[in-house]
């Protein structure tokens, strides 16, 4: 039999080879660098300063470090060192065209998916690993739904699709997801209800949608659907918590079921659950949900800030924020509400970090950051926000975030501030092993240039 | 007693005659030929009001009217007492009348479900395919007047209305047409007053045009096509001999006849776009919609050709049982607060402007629709001029409708109280002469909304 | 008597005084990015009447003049998008037909679409605003101004040559592809492969040379003093003869090299020139075809992996056109404005992926697309004869870390971040009061029911 032929599968081993060639990095893991600025955000910047990298790890940090003999040595004066970046919000791995549903792994069908794993559908081999990674990127968190409204398709009108499965946090270099694993099962995420709105930008008079995509035509009924599917939500967790004790008490002919162990963790409070909540009563309403189902919660996008930041930081509840590159809701917002966001954020002392959630832009997170700078944000908070913040809301402040002894070695080193778009990485380290600067736009862009 | 017998048998027949003559003309003349209202108070809205006067009608016309005019011995007198009488109402652009297939929301949007009700034409893939227009239809000839809507618009105190077909982008042409009449050419008072247009858009994937710009760009067509039509015509009247014959189009022959045309317009944006695009069609031109009638930026540019514009009795509402998480935006917040301010703003700078009913066809809403206007700076007096002359005068029949002058149709309306007040009752409508009076109200009909609390 | 003489002789001389003096501005103490000759210049920029009057170190303020304190901060032209859909009513496609010349965006300028004002907040003052890319041919095209607050016909920025869109690729193929999810029984639209869009072009164009010919039969008769009918205005093929006779640009939306090549080669055997290449993701590949052909390719700074076609997209396209010798030009393609208004760090991208200069590289979004669109002589420099379109930032413009503080446009202040900063209270408080009035207004109670 004939597989159906598709552009996209004629594409592909092409694609890999290309993939393959650029994916490749220096198999040693262990290096000096030397007479660098380094920036280990866990502390004040130190000039001048070298790093030794052993077995992957940062061994030692000093002004006159001597190399143990034969390691390779990295001359980095007048550069300057930072730890990797690490994207709180992306589909790497899982998703390569955003129009070609057959090269998206993300959105499965199905109401409660706590059983699937991000983690083993990462496609190593993406190009899209490339593209973040040259531009200083070292980690990520990869979501099984991260558009956030998943069930079956982009955009489709499936049904909703509350947990989505485990969100992955991953290096964004390896031979494959094993070796790329940090955390297979960083979080669990879940799609919090929500009362759609019907957008506020108007001026114009656009056309109607269509009755079926404005969902239901009066508030009453909204809000009866929307207190429905809370009440679903809490039910799966209670037949979880049911399940639980079935479980520790070794009952007789107890069958294990897949979906039920993917949430013990979360019901032993080993594994956040991460929200998508973007409006306030969502957000609100996620908040006495995790109160209730006493479980530990990190709230991803949460647009409507201003009105939650108080609720959110008397229960200690993390933020991933979304791109600052974006508009607000309404048209009468101010134009700068979501690059004022991260500074709303910071005020009311909430814990953040930022996510970029959407592939295309992943090597944008910095610029990102930036961005939320000139609109109130402390510099140094900012980039806390794309490296030790991160580690910590994620639970792997131990091993990573910051450029600190005992910790991985995922470095980036510039030429300048990595906020600036006029900076260049010079160098990037992935658990200590060098990566080459190189992915598929760049071989283009080489090639192409010396075309006579 | 043979001569008793006879006499009782002349005198059944000569009653039986006189019932059997009664009854004829009962049936050949509806009512008296000559009616008199007096001692009545009289708003002729053509000039100052009578407080006591009285209005003669003969034949269906206005005889005489005035505060001391002798009322005729024939006439059927009908004491005006504690009364005001008013020309009748008239519906500026209406859909009453219309068959469903004919019709759509006269909004200017076109109507999905008169599209569903319509048999559907070939997919269009051009102007030359001639999408989505019926302009040769005529309202007078498709109009049917056992329509429902007719009852309750006289039962408010209309007595005319402009109708159009509405389908489409060229709907058809309206016609001024009496809300009663025994058969329908007696209702037409003008067959065509003007071409309905609307900007017809449809979804992504549907013939041509679909977006607002292919709209506009197919009517530009029609009208250049209409020039050269005309053009082409004339040289073949003059001699046809080795000319190929111009292809007969009905659709240019409906646009050609068309005296004026319809544009819609709510927002001061669309003011701007469609009197500039009358004015570049050379067609002299009616905006009708008009939600944004308060805005100077459309009075500014109503002013620059004096174009009269139809305002729209439906108000922007609130929708009910909304999310009140939802904010609305501050636009459509100060459109809603100042559309029914659009009336008096109108009139303060001079545009010549007439009221329709955009659909509304309950006897209550019209008149709660137009005392909303007034509760909003239009006096009463302005609001019955645009229910009456300045709509006649807008379709160019001033001559003849619109106000209580001798030698005018007899289109009247008489009220117990002041016209558009909350407790008003239509005491009765004249059309034509021929009086009509309100079916009585539903019982129990006191559910009055808390509307009105100004 | 006397009194009110010479009080009427003191109110003529006032206002004379007033009418006779022109309308004078200057900004100073800038370090102004001329993008002219003049290179950077740090001082003054004098405007009189809407245009720029003098530009330098020292520049003398004329009495009665508004002058604008800079302080210090940076100035630059007003940015030119050379590719938006802002300001649109209605549907941006006349998608209902493979050639769509007959339809023109002039007719719906949308003057209230808060994109507009989103631009001026991004330092935009001048846009191309297109058809989208639904047909192979699709329709007119027109230059605005962000003059936000004018009528449509305001907008309009005079004197610039109208164009047309094209669009190759797999946008207008679209309704051509079954599987493309329009409804059912829709027929369907020819073309649906590149090969057909290739067609759908050629004999539109054939068409309008017959067309053409007809015309100019006629013009020669009527100047020979005959009286013919004229032939039958076609909207449709007349922009086409149009852009034969060079008297409307095209703009031609694509991505693939194939196609590219096709256009040029099309644009020969017709005899007229495709003046920008919009998107031309693989511009690059034939960047030496583009630059022989004379056409101007305006891009993305670092959009990728959205489509197939743009598999092969690099950010280093800009920076490769522009080595081999075409004029480029960074845009946004924006609906809603989000990208519009952060043109400057799309420009700054081009110093990252390439290495191009500051001065090239802001060019890409000032003098550069001025040049694609005919209005070289009006706007895209700060130079004296120029029009006074010009932005403050409060930063160095080619940062994430820079916000504009102002924007004039023909000397007028349209943007004022103060001014929007300060506003917002009392907006918010119109906002309040306006939803207080109608929920008093309001009948009682849900549903419509109402108290007896």
């Amino acid at each position: 039999m004939r597989r159906p032929c598709s552009v996209a599968s004629v594409q592909w081993p092409v694609v890999l080879a290309l993939a393959a060639c650029v994916s490749a990095f220096a198999a040693n893991d262990t290096v000096l660098i030397r007479n660098a600025d380094v920036y280990p955000v866990s502390g004040a910047e130190m000039k001048g300063v070298s790093i030794l990298i052993q077995d992957g790890k940062i061994a030692d940090m000093g002004a006159k470090l001597v190399a143990p003999k034969g390691i390779k040595i990295v001359e980095a004066k007048g550069l300057r060192v930072y730890p990797g970046m690490i994207d709180s919000g992306t589909e790497l791995g899982l998703s390569e065209i955003g129009s070609e549903r057959v090269t998206n792994d993300a959105n499965e069908i199905g109401e409660f998916m706590p059983q699937l794993k991000a983690l083993i559908a990462v496609n190593a081999d993406s190009a899209n690993f490339g593209v973040v990674r040259v531009n200083g990127i070292t980690s990520a968190i990869t979501y099984p739904a991260q558009g956030g409204r998943g069930g079956g398709g982009r955009g489709g009108a499936a049904a909703a699709q509350y947990i989505a499965g485990e969100a992955a946090l991953i290096h964004v270099a390896g031979w494959n997801w094993e070796e790329m694993e940090i955390k297979g099962s960083a979080a669990m995420q879940l799609n919090f209800p929500l009362i759609a709105g019907r957008g506020g930008r108007g001026g114009g008079d656009e056309g109607e949608a269509p009755a079926a995509a404005r969902g239901p035509a009066t508030f009453t009924e909204a809000k009866r659907q929307y207190d429905q599917q809370i009440q679903k939500i809490n039910d799966f967790f209670d037949a979880a918590r049911q399940y639980q004790k079935e479980r520790s008490s070794n009952v007789v002919g107890f069958k294990k079921d897949l979906k039920m162990e993917a949430m013990m963790p979360v019901l032993e409070g080993k594994e956040p659950v991460a929200i998508s909540a973007s409006r306030e009563r969502s957000i609100h309403d996620a908040i006495l949900f995790a109160e209730k189902q006493h479980i530990k919660v990190v709230i991803l996008q949460p647009r409507e800030l201003a009105k939650t930041a108080a609720e959110l930081k008397s229960h200690n509840i993390p933020v991933i924020l979304g791109r600052t590159e974006a508009l607000s809701e309404n048209e009468d917002d101010p134009y700068d509400q979501e690059m004022t966001l991260p500074s709303v954020a910071y005020k009311a002392g909430l814990k953040f970090a930022f996510g970029t959630f959407n592939n295309e832009f992943g090597r944008n997170l910095p610029y990102n950051a930036a961005r939320a700078v000139a609109f109130g944000l402390p510099y140094e908070e900012a980039l806390k926000a794309i490296t030790i913040n991160a580690a910590e809301i994620w639970g792997v402040a131990d091993q990573m975030g910051s450029i600190d002894k005992g910790k991985w070695a995922d470095l980036m080193l510039t030429d300048g501030d990595p906020m600036e778009l006029s900076t260049q990485v010079k160098g990037v380290y992935i658990k200590g092993k060098e990566i080459e600067l190189t992915n598929h736009q760049i071989e283009l862009y080489r090639r192409y240039l010396a075309r006579p | 007693m043979w001569n008793l017998y006879n006499k009782r048998i002349r005198m059944m027949k000569n009653v039986l005659t006189a019932l059997l003559l009664f009854s004829a003309c009962a049936l050949a003349q509806p009512g008296p030929t000559s009616v008199a209202i007096r001692n009545v108070k009289i708003v002729t809205v053509s000039g100052p009001a009578i407080e006591k006067g009285t209005v003669v009608l003969r034949d269906g016309l206005i005889e005489a009217v005035g505060p001391s005019v002798t009322v005729p011995a024939d006439a059927m007198v009908i004491e005006g007492e504690g009364l005001t009488v008013y020309p009748g109402l008239i519906d500026a652009l209406s859909t009453w009348g219309m068959p469903a297939t004919a019709a759509a929301a006269a909004n200017g949007r076109g109507g999905r479900g008169a599209a569903a009700a319509a048999p559907a034409e070939p997919r269009a893939w051009g102007p030359e395919d001639r999408p989505q227009t019926t302009s040769w239809i005529k309202a007078a000839d498709v109009v049917q007047p056992n329509d429902r809507r007719f009852e309750a618009a006289r039962s408010a105190g209309f007595t005319t209305a402009v109708v159009f077909p509405t389908a489409g982008i060229f709907g058809g042409q309206g016609s001024i047409i009496n809300l009663a009449g025994d058969k329908e050419s007696n209702m037409v008072l003008v067959p065509s007053a003007g071409q309905y247009i609307a900007m017809h858009t449809s979804p992504f994937g549907a013939g041509f045009p679909s977006a607002l710009m292919g709209v506009i760009s197919y009517v530009r067509q029609i009208y250049l096509d209409a020039d050269h039509y005309q053009a082409l015509k004339a040289a073949y009247a003059r001699d046809p001999r080795g000319m190929k014959r111009p292809e007969y189009d009905r659709a240019l022959e409906g646009v050609i006849e068309s005296k004026r045309i319809l544009l819609p317009a709510n927002r001061w944006t669309e003011v701007e776009r469609m009197v500039r695009f009358g004015a570049e069609l050379k067609q002299p031109t009616i905006l009708y919609g008009m939600r944004q009638g308060f805005d100077p930026r459309a009075l500014d540019h109503l002013k620059v050709k004096n174009t009269p514009v139809l305002v729209s009795l439906k108000w922007p509402e609130a929708a009910r049982d909304t999310n009140p998480d939802e904010v609305e935006t501050l636009r459509v917040l100060e459109d809603r607060a100042k559309a029914p301010t659009a009336p008096a703003a109108l009139k303060q700078a001079g545009v010549a402007f007439a009221f329709y009913s955009d659909g509304i066809d309950q006897t209550r809403e019209l008149e709660r629709a137009v005392k909303k206007a007034i509760d909003n700076g239009l006096s009463r007096d302005q609001a019955v001029r645009a229910l009456t002359l300045s709509a006649a005068e807008i379709y160019g029949v001033a001559d003849r409708l619109g106000s209580i002058e001798k030698g005018k149709i007899a289109n009247l309306v008489v009220t117990r109280g002041e016209i558009f007040e909350d407790r008003t009752k239509v005491e009765m409508v004249f059309i034509d002469g021929v009086k009509h009076t309100p079916a009585p109200e539903p019982a129990g009909r006191g559910g009055a909304t808390t509307e009105n609390r100004k | 008597m006397k009194k009110i003489v010479l009080a009427g002789i003191m109110a003529l001389a006032f206002f004379a005084h007033g009418s006779l003096r022109a309308e004078v501005t200057v900004i100073k103490n800038a370090t102004i990015m001329t993008e002219g000759a003049k290179g950077t210049v740090k001082g003054s920029i004098l405007v009189r009447d809407g245009k720029i009057a003098e530009v330098g170190e020292n520049v003398m303020v004329p009495e009665g003049a508004t002058v604008i304190d800079a302080g210090g901060q940076w100035v630059i032209p007003g940015i030119i998008d050379c590719h938006v859909h802002i300001a649109v009513d209605g549907n941006m496609n006349e998608g209902s037909v493979s050639v769509s010349s007959m339809v023109n965006i002039k007719d719906v300028i949308n003057p209230e679409d808060i994109a507009i004002y989103l631009a001026l907040a991004g330092g935009v003052t001048a846009a191309n605003v297109l058809h989208g890319s639904a047909n192979s041919i699709g329709g007119q095209t027109i230059v605005l101004k962000m003059r936000w607050g004018k009528d449509a016909d305001g907008m309009i920025f005079e004197g610039a040559k109208p164009g047309l869109k094209f669009a190759l690729g797999e946008n207008p193929k679209r309704a051509g592809n079954p599987q493309a999810g329009g409804a059912p029984g829709t027929p369907l639209r020819y073309p649906s492969t590149r090969m057909g869009v290739e067609d759908t072009i050629r004999e539109a164009f054939n068409e309008a040379i017959v067309y053409k010919a007809e015309w100019d039969k006629y013009d020669a008769a009527v100047k020979g003093g005959q009286h013919p009918i004229s032939p039958r205005k076609d909207l449709k093929l007349e922009a086409l003869k149009e852009v034969l006779e060079g008297k409307r640009y095209v703009h031609a939306h694509c991505y693939r090299a194939d196609e590219i090549l096709m256009l040029i080669r099309v644009a020969d055997d017709y005899g007229f020139k495709i003046r920008t290449f919009q998107h031309v993701m693989e511009g690059y590949k034939v960047a030496k075809e583009i630059a022989a052909h004379g056409a101007g390719a305006s891009t993305f700074s670092d959009w990728f992996g959205f489509k197939m076609e743009v598999f092969d997209a690099t950010p280093y396209n800009a920076a490769i056109m522009q080595k081999k010798g075409v004029v480029v030009s960074l845009n946004s393609d924006s609906e809603n404005g989000e990208l519009t208004s952060r043109l400057n760090t799309e420009a700054a991208k081009a110093m990252k992926y390439g290495g191009i200069s500051r001065e090239d590289a802001l060019a890409m979004v000032t003098i550069n697309p001025a040049k694609q669109l005919g209005v070289e002589n009006r706007v895209g420099s700060i130079e004296v004869g120029k029009d006074a379109d010009i932005v403050i930032y409060d930063k160095d413009p080619l940062s994430e870390f820079a916000k504009v503080q102002k924007v004039l446009i023909d000397g007028n202040k349209y943007f004022d971040r103060d001014q929007d900063v300060s506003g917002r209270a009392a907006k918010e408080a119109e906002k309040q009061k306006l939803m207080e009035r109608e929920k008093q207004d309001a009948p009682q109670g849900r549903g419509g029911r109402s108290p007896q």
